[in-house]
């Protein structure tokens, strides 16, 4: 298994917690479904985290824009297969795994976008990597949704691959923590 | 001009462009058309101009990044007057916003 960034999970096994599991299906309804996976989520874990005081409106646009941007990473890239989201929250902290089987070459080169992405600054990187993308019309903008997590949300992410229990994929999961105000 | 759909509306009034909705398109290619408006309005050699994305609930990071792009491409206009406006109740506009300063000065961010 490879492991980069931060992968460690704090959340006990008494904190409130999900799991939803995205089906296989084309992009137009996976998209859909992440659209609606992401505000569902949103409003019961800021529901949730308001109970104690705490700001609603700016917990569930965070936790909206983090399960939406990775989930939209986890279609793009997957190979035919669900998506697993876990999320959790305790005391103010949120943390989320998303799953799925992407292909021996994606996760390859998602490795090396991974660790530059950790080994820089990410606000330094983001502008960086939005100026060469404006240069170039043919890119796609890779990277710059988990730069503007970790820069614009603070949020701490982390990434583990391993081999697929079906077939010859690979099994990446991406873990992300935030800290709601 | 404008383009109108369930989820989101963007057209302009002169130099003005609204945004409204929840905009989460899956990359370049979808923003496409949006990018299209901007660049017309920018084509009419306008005297100032304004984005105004008070209305914009949501943006993901693909259309973060076409303001972005728009804004690199404003940066070969430097005597022409940029205005973006935000609100504070949309938590994405106080964090991300800023950005668009970084790529060029003479924006100038009003969120209120």
């Amino acid at each position: 298994m490879n492991q980069f960034g931060d992968t460690e999970r704090n959340n006990g096994p008494t904190a409130f917690a999900m799991r939803i599991m995205i089906s296989d299906g084309p992009l137009g309804v996976s998209w859909q479904h992440a659209s609606e996976t992401c505000e569902f989520l949103g409003d019961v874990f800021a529901l949730r985290h308001a109970k104690d005081g705490a700001d609603y409106t700016d917990a569930r646009h965070s936790i909206i824009y983090l399960v939406n941007e990775l989930l939209e990473n986890a279609i793009k890239f997957r190979v035919p297969g669900s998506i697993s989201v876990d999320c959790s929250l305790e005391g103010g902290n949120f943390e989320l795994t998303v799953s799925n089987d992407t292909a021996p070459a994606v996760a390859g080169s998602f490795q090396t976008l991974i660790k530059e992405i950790i080994s820089r600054d990410p606000g330094e990187l983001l502008i960086e990597r939005i100026e060469a993308n404006a240069v170039d019309e043919n890119s796609s903008g890779s990277g710059l949704g988990l730069l503007t997590l970790m820069n614009d949300y603070g949020a701490r992410l982390g990434w583990d691959f391993r081999s697929s229990t079906s077939g010859s994929a690979v099994t990446l999961s991406t873990h992300a923590a935030l800290t709601l105000n | 001009m404008e383009i109108k759909t369930g989820e989101y509306n963007v057209w302009n009034e002169g130099s003005i462009i609204h945004y409204e909705g929840t905009l989460r398109l899956s990359g370049t290619d979808a923003y496409q058309p949006i990018l299209d408006l901007m660049q017309k309005v920018l084509a009419d050699k306008p005297e100032n101009i304004v984005l105004d994305l008070t209305q914009l609930e949501f943006l993901n990071s693909s259309g973060i990044n076409l303001l972005a792009k728009f804004t690199i491409e404003l940066r070969k206009h430097p005597d022409l007057p940029v205005k973006v406006l935000g609100s504070t109740k949309i938590p994405w506009q106080s964090k991300s916003l800023p950005n668009l300063q970084k790529l060029h000065k003479g924006v100038e961010l009003v969120i209120v």
